[in-house]
Order: C-alpha cells, then structure tokens, then sequence
C-alpha cells in the first residue's frame, strides 16, 4: 500500500517571487546567478544615467547585437560543456555563411537558410568526427580548419563581397508586433532547442557526463563519441545561424563579417559562468552572458567610447570573469 | 606517446628536411642560391623565436595562446617608444612580453584553471590593446640604420636577426637540458601529479615557462616591426597557427613533456621551406594558408590516435627484435 497518500503535501506554497528566483538562480552557479544580478543592475543603472540608452532605436540595435552572438555562444556552450573547451573554428564557419547566405539567397530565405545551417552542421560533423575518432586536440584542430575554411572562401570570393540578389528583410529587418526583432526569436527558439536537448534528452546528459569525467563516461558506457559530434554539429550549424543573421540585415556576404564569432562566443560563455573544465552550467548561462557583454558594449559605443577602446575593455571583461569563476569554482562546495 | 611514435616522428621530419629541397629545387630556377637560403633563415628568424617560446609552454603541458598577440603588441611598443634607441624599444617590449608572461602563469597553480582559458583571456585583451596601441594606423620606423643593421647579410645566408633566434634556441636547449628548472619544466608536463608529489616546483616551472614564451614572443615582434620599420594591429595574426604546426612537427608532444628546442628548430626550418617553396612556385598567400591549415590539421592527427596506429608495426618490431634470442 502506497503511504504517499498519508504525507503530508507541501503546506507552504511559494510565494511567485521566490518562484520566479529559484527559477533565475535555483539551479544555476554562483558565477552565472552573479552575472545575472550583475546585468539587471547595470541595464537598470545605464537606463537611468546613460543618455539615449533606453531609446527605441538603441534598444533595438542592443537587440541585434545579441542576436547572432548568442546564438554563437549557445553553439560554443554545448562545446564547452562538452569538456572540449573551445571550438576556434565558428568565426570562420560564420564568415563563409555570410557568403553562402547571399549567394544563395535567390532561391528564398528558407531554402537558402536550410541549405547554409546544414553545411555549418557538416562542417561541424567533420571536426567532431576528428576530434572524436582521431582524438585529436580540439584547440588545434578547430585552428586548422578555421584556416582551412577561411582558404576555401577566399578562394571561391577573391576576397569580394557578394550581394544577395533575393529578399532577406523577414530576418534581417523583419520585427514581430512593430519592436520584437526576428532575430531575436530565433534566437529564443535556438536557446530553447539547445536547452532541451541539454537538460531532457538523452543524449544531453551524456554530454554533460562526458564534460565532467570523460574517462568515467566512456567507462560506463555512454555514447562518448556521438555526444562529441552532436556538439559540434550544433556548434558548426549554430556558427552557420548566426552568419545568416548577420549576413540578412544587409543581404551581403563577405569573409570580415562575422569572423569575430570565436571571440565574442567564448567571451560570452566565460562571463556567463559556464565551468570550463565542462559538464556545469546551462544554455541560459551562455546567452545572458552574450547580454552583459552587448549591454556594455552598447554603453560603451553610446558614450562615443572608439572601437579600440572597447575592444580592451571587453578583454578586461573577460579576463575578470576568468579570474572571478577560477576564484568561485576553489572556493564553492564540492567543487575540485 | 611511445618510443616508436616518436622514431616516426623523427623519420617524417628528416624525409621532409632533405625531400621537399629536392622537389624544389628540381621545380624552380636558383631554389639553392645564396639569396633564397637568406630569405629561408629570415623567415626561419620570426617563426622560429615564436614556436620555440610556445614550444617550451608545450613541453610544460600548457599552451600559450597568446603568442600572437604578444608580438604584434611587441612590435607597436618598440616602434612607438624605440624612436631614440632602439635597444630600449626592444627592452620595454621584451619587458612587457615577460610581465603578460607572469600573468598568464600567475592565474593556472593557484586556480587551477587551463592555461588555454587564461591565455584566451590575454589574447583578447592583448589584441585590443593592440589596436589601441596602433589606432587603426600602420606604424612606421624612422630609424632605418637599424633595420639595415639586423637584416645585413652574414656569411651569405645569415643575418644578425637570424643570429639571434639561433641563440635562444641553444640558450632554451641548454637550460631545459641542464638546470634543475629545465628538468622541472619537463615534468610538469609529463605527468604533473607525479611531479608536485616528487618535489618539482611545478609553479615556478610554469611561470618559468611562460615568461620565456611571452618574452621571446615579444622579442621576435619587436625584431621582426624593426626589420620591416613598421608595425600594425595586424601584423602577428597567422603566427599562432604556424609556430603550433612547427612545434607539433617538430615533434613536441601536445600532452606535454615530450620534445626538444632542436626538434623545433627542425620543424620550424621544415614550415619555412615548405612556405618558401610554395611562394617561389607562385602560390597565394591564401593557397599558402590553406596548405598551414591541411598541415596542421594532418599533424594534430598524428598527435592523437592516428600516430599511434601508424607506429604500431614499429612498435610490434621491436618487440620481435627485442625478444629474438641474439
């Protein structure tokens, strides 16, 4: 006879706030809940002392920064996670989408999207199957085939910038109810494909089983290299994604746009809080790091701050966050 | 890696060394004459001070991936305060290139953190530092004597520049050969729990390390923005992938521990040929990019599983060698 009956349910029901906490914070790390309170403030502090930042036009373009590199920073995360640490090759993968995407956008934004986020997923496949069945080092070979595929466009572009001959203004312009950028639920169905795959699939756990112990996953037998190429088949498609994104909003492909994707992922998931040595941290870590480091950028670049001057404080940013999680991860509970 | 691995290793690169002369020099007009061995140790001079700082990082276990930058921002730092003298240029620079050196290390023993996640952290901030340093400007040099200076032809094929890289690979080799540090530097890499618990000073070795791949970094860009008397924010940006390739070929292993400064030299001596060669048969710097990659690609193979596989026979004859009755 089951006494579950018997127990007594739950008396307290919580309150919709700590609800709401438990659900922003709860299962995260100290890291990625920091950061989280960290973006809210300094989204409420530059709304208040920032000229022009709470603008609809600011707003808007704040939007579509974080747009493609989210989308490359969830690629990255499921990479990371992976214990694989960083995929080098998703800035090139990007730059030679932008060029795909507007070769072929003639032949309609969903064809040509299916056609460029499928070549992104090989490309992905390939340096999975690599680095999985070769077990080659993932850094280095994501270095080799960055430079591989950036060859190959140079050779197909002459270096050239190629101009779309179709309509790409759903994506690249296009707004939901008048100020929701497409782009952004794109964004928000990727995040929320990763995030099941991530958290509810099968093959989700084995990849974060693999990133925490890749010796003790392989000995229990989880589908060790299927998990590796999954990743970076979604990290090469997610690449691909974002260089569509990026090429859509002006219908051109060219091989500058885009290639600082490996930077702005990784600095995305760094600051999000997303562990390093792999298995700890969530889909949602990656994209609000993407967030913090484009509302900066958008305080930075409103304040007429030059580009020089922002690049070196987004790697000072970084760096704070690698020291700041290096710090949290010695002195968290149960953490080596 | 195993003994035989590493005999393969160390074939492929002698088939290398002697073979691709041969086919060039078949294949192109004066390939042997004095001015093209000068333009091979001159590319040998930056290439080579660059993988033999990233190699000694290698043979730690870690990986500096923060070479690039910091020669690019070498060179804008001598070309910017070296105007009056160049020896202080080069001093701040080699200066700055040991203080990143510092840093990169100061963060891995105490945190425990990857030196590839530390040292993406300073290649990022480095490379902004460097476009701040240039402005989105080329840089020039006005003091042309010293360009001169390190580029005036020695013994035919040599130049003080190449002089230089020469040394620090006997220095490097000498002192990972014979200095306590040295020997720790290779066990930290070999098996790094075996070495903390056997007394090696595993920080001081990494630190060690890594002050000499950000001080020879920054000493081949400060050299390197002196010879060519000027200097951009983009100057370094396909360094990383060569001096990596000219480490793995030269047989430093990615796992750390394994490999020597003469091994690089081979390796570095094998990507200058390589690219040498491929530009006097007319190839693009793209199709030369392309060939680095499929290069560097073939060579973290050999790293992984497939070497391993590929010296297996070798490894089976000695065995059978090793087991005959003499």
């Amino acid at each position: 006879m089951h006494k579950t009956a018997l127990e007594p349910i739950a008396q307290v029901s919580p309150t919709a706030l700590r609800r709401w906490a438990s659900a922003l914070f709860g299962t995260t790390s100290i890291h990625a809940a920091s950061i989280r309170i960290a973006t809210l403030v300094l989204i409420v502090v530059a709304a208040a002392i920032v000229p022009h930042f709470t603008e609809f036009g600011n707003v808007q373009s704040l939007m579509y920064s974080v747009a493609a590199v989210g989308i490359g920073a969830i690629g990255m995360a499921l990479v990371t996670l992976s214990g694989n640490l960083f995929m080098l090759s998703m800035g090139a993968t990007a730059a030679v989408s932008t060029v795909m995407f507007a070769a072929l956008i003639h032949l309609g934004l969903g064809t040509t999207l299916l056609l460029v986020v499928l070549s992104g997923l090989l490309m992905g496949i390939v340096q999975g199957g690599i680095i999985a069945l070769g077990k080659a080092n993932p850094i280095i070979t994501t270095i080799a085939t960055s430079s591989i595929i950036i060859g190959a466009g140079v050779i197909y572009t002459g270096g050239l910038t190629v101009i779309g001959k179709g309509d790409a203004t759903w994506l690249g312009q296009g707004k939901l109810f008048g100020w929701l950028p497409t782009q952004i639920l794109v964004l928000a169905i990727f995040a929320a494909i990763a995030s099941f795959i991530l958290q509810k699939s099968r093959i989700g756990r084995e990849i974060r089983l693999l990133g925490m112990r890749a010796e003790v996953a392989r000995i229990a037998g989880l589908r060790t290299m299927a998990a590796t190429l999954v990743c970076y088949a979604f990290a090469g498609a997610a690449a691909a994604l974002a260089g569509s994104l990026i090429a859509s909003s002006s219908a051109q492909g060219n091989l500058t746009y885009g290639i600082d994707l490996d930077f702005n992922a990784i600095a995305a998931v760094l600051v999000g809080g997303i562990s390093i040595r792999g298995g700890r941290g969530h889909i949602s870590d990656a994209v609000t790091g993407a967030i913090f480091l484009a509302v900066i950028g958008n305080i930075l670049l409103v304040s007429g701050v030059s580009y020089e001057y922002q690049l070196v404080a987004k790697g000072i940013v970084v760096l704070a966050a690698v020291v700041f999680g290096a710090l949290l991860a010695r002195l968290g509970p149960g953490r080596k | 890696m195993h003994q035989s691995q590493r005999l393969l290793n160390l074939a492929i690169r002698i088939v290398l060394l002697v073979g691709m002369p041969v086919i060039f020099g078949l294949s192109v007009n004066h390939y042997f004459s004095q001015a093209n061995l000068y333009a091979i140790f001159q590319a040998f001079a930056f290439l080579g001070i660059i993988a033999l700082g990233l190699s000694v990082t290698m043979v730690a276990g870690e990986f500096d991936l923060s070479v690039a930058a910091i020669s690019t921002v070498a060179g804008l730092i001598t070309v910017k305060f070296g105007g009056d003298s160049a020896l202080l240029g080069i001093l701040y620079a080699v200066v700055f290139g040991v203080v990143v050196g510092v840093a990169n290390a100061a963060l891995l023993p105490r945190l425990g953190v990857s030196s590839l996640v530390t040292t993406v952290g300073s290649m990022m901030f480095l490379t902004g530092v460097g476009y701040w340093l240039a402005g989105g400007r080329v840089l020039s040099y006005g003091n042309l004597d010293v360009s001169d200076f390190l580029d005036h032809n020695v013994a035919g094929i040599f130049s003080p520049r190449s002089f230089i890289t020469i040394a620090c690979f006997v220095v490097i080799s000498l002192f990972l050969r014979f200095t306590t540090l040295g020997r720790d530097i290779y066990a930290s890499g070999g098996h790094r729990k075996a070495a903390i618990q056997s007394g090696a000073r595993v920080g001081k070795a990494l630190t060690v390390g890594f002050v000499i791949s950000g001080g020879l970094s920054a000493l081949g860009g400060g050299l390197l923005s002196l010879s060519l008397a000027t200097a951009s924010a983009t100057m370094g940006s396909n360094i990383l992938l060569q001096a990596a390739s000219a480490a793995i070929v030269g047989g430093i292993a990615l796992g750390g521990g394994i490999g020597s400064p003469l091994g690089v030299a081979m390796g570095v001596l094998i990507l200058t040929i390589l690219n040498n060669g491929l530009g006097l048969l007319s190839a693009t710097s793209t199709q030369i990019l392309l060939v680095n990659g499929l290069l560097l690609l073939i060579v973290v193979l050999l790293d992984g599983r497939l070497g391993a596989v590929l010296a297996s026979p070798l490894d089976r004859f000695a065995r059978r060698k090793a087991s005959a009755p003499v």
